[in-house]
């Protein structure tokens, strides 16, 4: 190294090299985009719900109409930030999955676009149900935004062993007389928390599940105009039944750390609870997953949602298609074959109720004779039709404030729950949280 | 002397190239063929890589929390680099700290964060330290147990969760199963009933998987500690207690220091086992301030109130490490 001349030939060596790495990779990088431009993938983007049963979708998709789909997931907690990121950082991820909580945002920003003006969407549209129909529609009513993945609603589900070891043939007709079958199978140690409410804390957990009972009152939480309606009799009437099911110790209190709904419903698994609600998909694992249920073998049963009505909340996660992607053609084709019916067999929406029991929201599905012999082998197909159509539909979540107030009312009702806050207070604090957002 | 010569050589014909022509490239070419310059060139890629992943993105996070940010609104200034867009978002000032000052769930995730950390970095110090005492003895048997000890430490915490989660349930946790079956309890017990309860178990976990790292640590300055000093100290007639206190602890200043810090820092991030574990509950019972920042950026899509409230985590680690510094470093370096 003393030797400059050799110092100066390595020198010059080193930076000659470096700069045709540079333009190298440089070369690279400008030529690979060109090259993805010659042959356009669609891109699909899903959270991580049972990506095998997707890639086989995907899979005759690609086959069947000669695409080439390019289908990856991200985890559910991170997944619409994540996507939002990578849209304004430029990257176009053709059709996406979308809760139906955060479509109008996206729409609102132009990060997806409408659908009607595309081929074939008035056939869709007919075909689907109005209340679903408008879930999926803007919130000036004017633009349908995306088609259906799955829809779902609140049911009951119970115990059949459970209830006949305690005596009793069937479940109370109403939330008196279930109360009182929870009781009996406490005191008599069947059950040590016989009910198991979806307390869960998450934004599939407490708030739906509340909206539930509400509707199952007979009572609107948000009127037409999206406004909270926290101060009627039906909300404290149901807001006093969870105190006094968590007063008479008839729930865990474990159950407002459970992650998910799916953890919630897998506690239902343990064959330790008499009754349960949650999203209506989650019935046939229960019902029949052998492996892992105590309640396979149609041991687990539905009843009709208690209450005044019985109507329960009901809504629809989707397919959406960004407004920006450079093969609208084809990526509407993929949509329509994910979210409707252009296999002319709704291909993968029967999958899906056959295979995971997920719902969606086309009437003729209900009539199909492949999905209600598959429903006969894990739930009454009848009592799952008719609670179907009790489902009902809130708008309030195409506000911009309400993912946030959907995650902050979240602790003001379990705080309620646990007897920290009254019920006044806590329709206080629910009327307060929504009008610092609204 | 022959080195002041050299860059004299250097600096001549660089001035001189300055005003002509292509002085530019010429300055160039001259400086990247200076010792100095050819280091320059040499550390640049790594220098780039350090500001584009380290400095960058802390510069950048610092101007959100004194901004007000929507990630779809591209409407404002930004800044272009290599075809990626980066909006500046509109500057507030304080007004993301305002609001945070006057929030009370903040107030609330803060004194319960306070609560966490203190209990973690007091039951991690002093578990790690006694079981690095004992791995420090000779014993049939201790390299399978120093080994065994990283186990927790080198696991992912979410999965760390998930296997306390499964262990802790009241309806098929292995622990309640095990203390039913010893006849310690009547019935299951729910960790996660309330907040106390719930943040103590949160910290429990958190040492489970933390502490083993203390005791690397102090292993290691143990072993660095001469066997001379606990030779006299014997001759003086010290007991274990006393060669504890006057041999040991003093010696083991830089390792409690290091630990106290690592250990204050990771209490105050915590966040996936609440994610994982409690989600921020029951009510807000285990809502820490990095949960509430996480939950605030990435549920409420408000990323300058968010990044505000993880910033205040980052100001408490500074001031902290500040106060170990001062009060066991600095006495350590007097003496």
């Amino acid at each position: 190294m003393s030797d400059g001349s050799v110092y100066r030939t390595t020198r010059r060596e080193f930076i000659r090299s470096a700069g045709l790495a540079t333009l190298g990779v440089a070369a690279g990088g400008l030529s690979l985009p060109s090259l993805a431009r010659a042959a356009p993938k669609i891109a699909l983007v899903g959270w991580t719900f049972r990506p095998d049963m997707v890639q086989a979708y995907i899979d005759m998709f690609n086959q069947k109409y000669a695409e080439d789909v390019d289908y990856s997931t991200l985890p559910w907690p991170t997944f619409h930030p994540t996507l939002e990121q990578r849209f304004f950082a430029g990257d176009i991820v053709d059709v996406m999955y979308c809760t139906h909580n955060n479509r109008q945002r996206w729409f609102e920003r132009g990060m997806i676009r409408n659908l009607e003006d595309l081929e074939g969407f008035e056939e869709i549209k007919s075909a689907m149900l109005p209340a679903a129909l408008s879930s999926l529609t803007s919130k000036d009513g004017k633009h349908v935004i995306a088609l259906p993945y799955y829809s779902a609603y609140f049911i009951m589900m119970y115990n059949d062993p459970m209830l006949k070891q305690a005596g009793f043939e069937k479940p109370g007709a109403g939330w008196d007389e279930i109360i009182e079958q929870c009781v009996k199978l406490k005191k008599d140690g069947i059950s040590e928390y016989p009910m198991l409410p979806n307390w869960n804390p998450t934004q599939t957990g407490t708030n739906p599940q509340f909206l539930s009972d509400c509707f199952a009152e007979g009572v609107a939480l948000f009127d037409d105009a999206n406004k909270l309606q926290a101060d009627q009799d039906g909300v404290a009437h149901v807001m006093e039944r969870w105190q006094k099911m968590y007063e008479l110790e008839l729930v865990t209190p474990e159950i407002f750390t459970q992650a998910s709904s799916t953890d919630t419903h897998r506690m239902m698994f343990t064959g330790k609870y008499a009754f349960h609600s949650n999203h209506c998909n989650y019935l046939q694992d229960t019902a029949t997953d052998e492996k892992q249920s105590q309640l396979a073998g149609k041991k687990a049963r539905i009843t009709p949602y208690p209450g005044k009505t019985g109507d329960t909340y009901a809504w629809t996660d989707s397919y959406v298609l960004n407004a920006k992607t450079e093969a609208l053609d084809s990526a509407w084709k993929l949509m329509r074959f994910l979210g409707a019916n252009l296999n002319s067999d709704w291909h993968v929406q029967k999958e899906w109720a056959i295979s995971s029991g997920v719902q969606n929201p086309y009437p003729s599905f209900y009539e199909d004779p492949a999905v209600i012999a598959s429903t006969d082998t894990w739930v009454d197909p009848e009592i799952l039709k008719q609670q179907a159509a009790k489902g009902k539909v809130i708008n309030a979540f195409k506000e911009a404030w309400y993912p946030e107030y959907d995650t902050k009312v979240v602790p003001i009702m379990h705080d309620m729950i646990r007897k920290k806050a009254t019920v006044p207070d806590t329709i206080k604090a629910m009327t307060d949280l929504y009008s610092s957002l609204a | 002397m022959a080195e002041i010569a050299q860059r004299d050589r250097t600096r001549a014909p660089l001035r001189a190239g300055a005003k002509g022509s292509g002085g530019l490239a010429r300055r160039f070419h001259l400086y990247a063929n200076s010792q100095g310059g050819f280091a320059t060139l040499l550390i640049l890629p790594a220098l780039t890589v350090i500001f584009a992943v380290v400095f960058f993105p802390l510069i950048y996070s610092i101007w959100l929390s004194f901004a007000e940010v929507d990630l779809l609104d591209t409407s404002g200034p930004s800044l272009d680099f290599l075809g990626v867009t980066l909006p500046l978002y509109k500057f507030v000032g304080l007004a993301n700290y305002r609001e945070l000052a006057g929030d009370p769930l903040y107030w609330d995730a803060l004194w319960r964060t306070v609560y966490f950390v203190a209990a973690f970095v007091i039951e991690a110090t002093v578990i790690g330290l006694a079981m690095a005492l004992v791995l420090n003895t000779e014993f049939f048997g201790r390299p399978l147990l120093r080994a065994a000890l990283l186990i927790p430490w080198s696991m992912s915490r979410v999965v760390v969760g998930l296997l306390w989660l499964g262990m802790l349930s009241s309806d098929f946790g292995a622990l309640n199963a095990v203390m039913h079956r010893l006849g310690l309890i009547d019935g299951y017990i729910a960790f996660f009933k309330n907040g106390f309860s719930a943040l103590n178990t949160l910290v429990l976990v958190y040492v489970w998987n933390q502490a083993p790292f203390a005791t690397v640590l102090f292993l290691a300055g143990l072993q660095s500690i001469p066997k001379d000093l606990y030779a006299a100290a014997e001759v003086d007639g010290a007991g274990f207690w006393r060669k504890l206190w006057h041999v040991t602890l003093p010696s083991l200043r830089p390792m409690m220091f290091l630990v106290l810090v690592l250990s204050t820092v990771n209490g105050f991030l915590m966040l996936d086992l609440i994610f994982v574990m409690t989600f921020g509950g029951p009510g807000n019972d285990t809502t820490t301030v990095s949960w509430l920042g996480y939950r605030t950026a990435f549920s409420f899509f408000q990323f300058g109130p968010g990044t505000a409230i993880l910033f205040t985590l980052t100001l408490m680690c500074v001031v902290l490490t500040v106060v170990y510094q001062r009060l066991i470093l600095a006495k350590f370096q007097a003496e």
